[in-house]
């Protein structure tokens, strides 16, 4: 059998090939300081090597939790933005006595389930639902903008109306002139959205930053949307600006929900004042 | 088939030949004497892999141990040589030139055929040692004259007691 196999045949004579072969350096070794000081250079470099990519491969692999962790860190620190600087503005207004120091924003943190953007009316599905918080109307964002506004919520889930969708539209402000005007996805490029109805005598240059409005009661204010474009003249009135998106809504996976703490006061008040128009 | 017993009294003496050797000619550092391969590239052709392998360890290391130089040094070049020895061996041998148990020697080969084979085989192991010594190949063109000079003289004297003690003797 020995003789007759020549996997084994060859095998053998590769491993004591390299059993005398690592004999005889380790003879070298012992023997002499300049190889030795090589070898353990290069073993050194090897190991490096192989630890560098095994903590890399590592690292990998736990970059889930490390998302998870940043998502939910970010999301402490938003809270805790929005309690301070409702702190703040409760101190710059001395009459206010008795007045909560709520903040006016808080965030549920959501993952995306499923999200299309092919389409010109586009949805997405999150793992967050009646039980966690969400309600219909909220506002749903992500650091780099709006992605969309919660249209049903189920127990567990809800369904968002992407801003990639033809009949969404978001109030936003264009930086220096803070002047506002809705901004709506027109179907073309995920990357684009259109800026509408900023007056013809603001001024304006391509690269200025455009923001949310915070007019609306689902979003914050000044939240980065992207940078103005191009602008076209609509009947010498008003202004067209493309916007080039921030947010790359095809790799977007974790989202935040805001939850507005004054909605119902702000929508009772308006539904009152609608009744006395009326 | 030549016993074991006489390729270890082979073996003893190639090692006092070739201490004698390197005591008797010295160069300087330009020239190392290793006539030594030639037992090892003249141990009889059925000897297997495994056992050539095992020969030139010993080889080596006794080698080592009795010149000046850093000992494991020639024993892995002369694995290395011996390794690389069968194809060597199929590039210049013609068929019908040996029985399977003879001495591949000058007058089994022929002197062209074994000077070649001779010279194959010290290039690699002197490549091998020069490779060792430096480990790595920067140094290693500064090293280029030495390996020639030493290949050119060794092969000249493995010729020289090729012919004169085994050439008349063998089969």
């Amino acid at each position: 059998m020995w003789k007759k196999s020549p996997l084994i045949r060859v095998s053998t004579t590769i491993l004591l090939f390299l059993f005398l072969e690592g004999a005889s350096f380790f003879f070298i070794v012992e023997d002499s300081l300049f190889q030795q000081i090589k070898i353990s250079g290069t073993l050194m470099y090897v190991k490096g090597e192989i630890s560098s990519f095994i903590s890399d491969v590592r690292y990998f692999v736990g970059l889930k939790e490390v998302n998870y962790m940043l998502l939910e860190e970010n999301l402490d620190l938003k809270n805790r933005v929005e309690e301070l600087s409702a702190k703040l503005k409760l101190n710059d207004t001395i009459t206010t006595n008795g007045q909560s120091s709520n903040p006016k924003f808080s965030y549920i943190p959501a993952k995306i389930i499923s999200n299309s953007t092919n389409k010109l009316q586009n949805f997405i599905i999150l793992n967050k639902g009646k039980i966690h918080g969400v309600e219909k109307d909220m506002g749903v964002i992500s650091p780099l903008g709006v992605v969309g506004i919660v249209s049903s919520v189920s127990n567990n889930f809800s369904y968002v109306i992407s801003f990639l969708n033809i009949t969404q539209s978001v109030s936003a402000k264009i930086a220096p002139s803070q002047s506002f005007g809705p901004m709506t996805w027109e179907g073309r490029s995920t990357n684009y959205a259109t800026l509408s109805e900023i007056p013809y005598h603001i001024k304006f240059t391509t690269g200025d930053t455009v923001y949310t409005s915070g007019f609306s009661t689902m979003f914050p204010p000044d939240i980065p949307l992207g940078t103005a474009m191009e602008s076209t003249l609509i009947k010498g009135a008003h202004h067209k600006i493309e916007v080039k998106l921030f947010q790359d809504y095809n790799t977007l996976h974790y989202v935040n929900i805001v939850i507005n703490n004054n909605k119902k006061e702000l929508d009772q008040i308006i539904k009152e004042n609608e009744i006395q128009f009326k | 088939m030549r016993s074991n017993s006489s390729s270890f009294l082979l073996f003893i003496s190639f090692v006092v030949l070739q201490m004698v050797f390197t005591s008797l000619i010295d160069f300087g550092p330009l020239l190392f004497i290793s006539i030594y391969p030639l037992f090892l590239l003249t141990l009889p052709i059925n000897t297997s892999i495994n056992k050539l392998m095992i020969w030139a360890f010993f080889m080596g290391l006794t080698i080592d141990y009795f010149s000046n130089s850093i000992l494991g040094i020639n024993s892995a070049a002369s694995i290395i040589m011996v390794t690389c020895q069968p194809w060597i061996f199929k590039l210049i041998y013609r068929k019908g030139d040996l029985e399977n148990q003879i001495r591949p020697g000058m007058k089994q080969l022929g002197f062209y055929r074994f000077t070649a084979y001779i010279t194959i085989c010290l290039t690699i192991h002197h490549i091998a040692v020069t490779l060792i010594e430096d480990f790595g190949l920067i140094g290693f063109t500064y090293h280029i004259p030495r390996v020639l000079i030493s290949i050119l003289v060794n092969t000249i004297i493995i010729l020289i007691i090729e012919f004169g003690v085994f050439y008349k003797r063998s089969i």
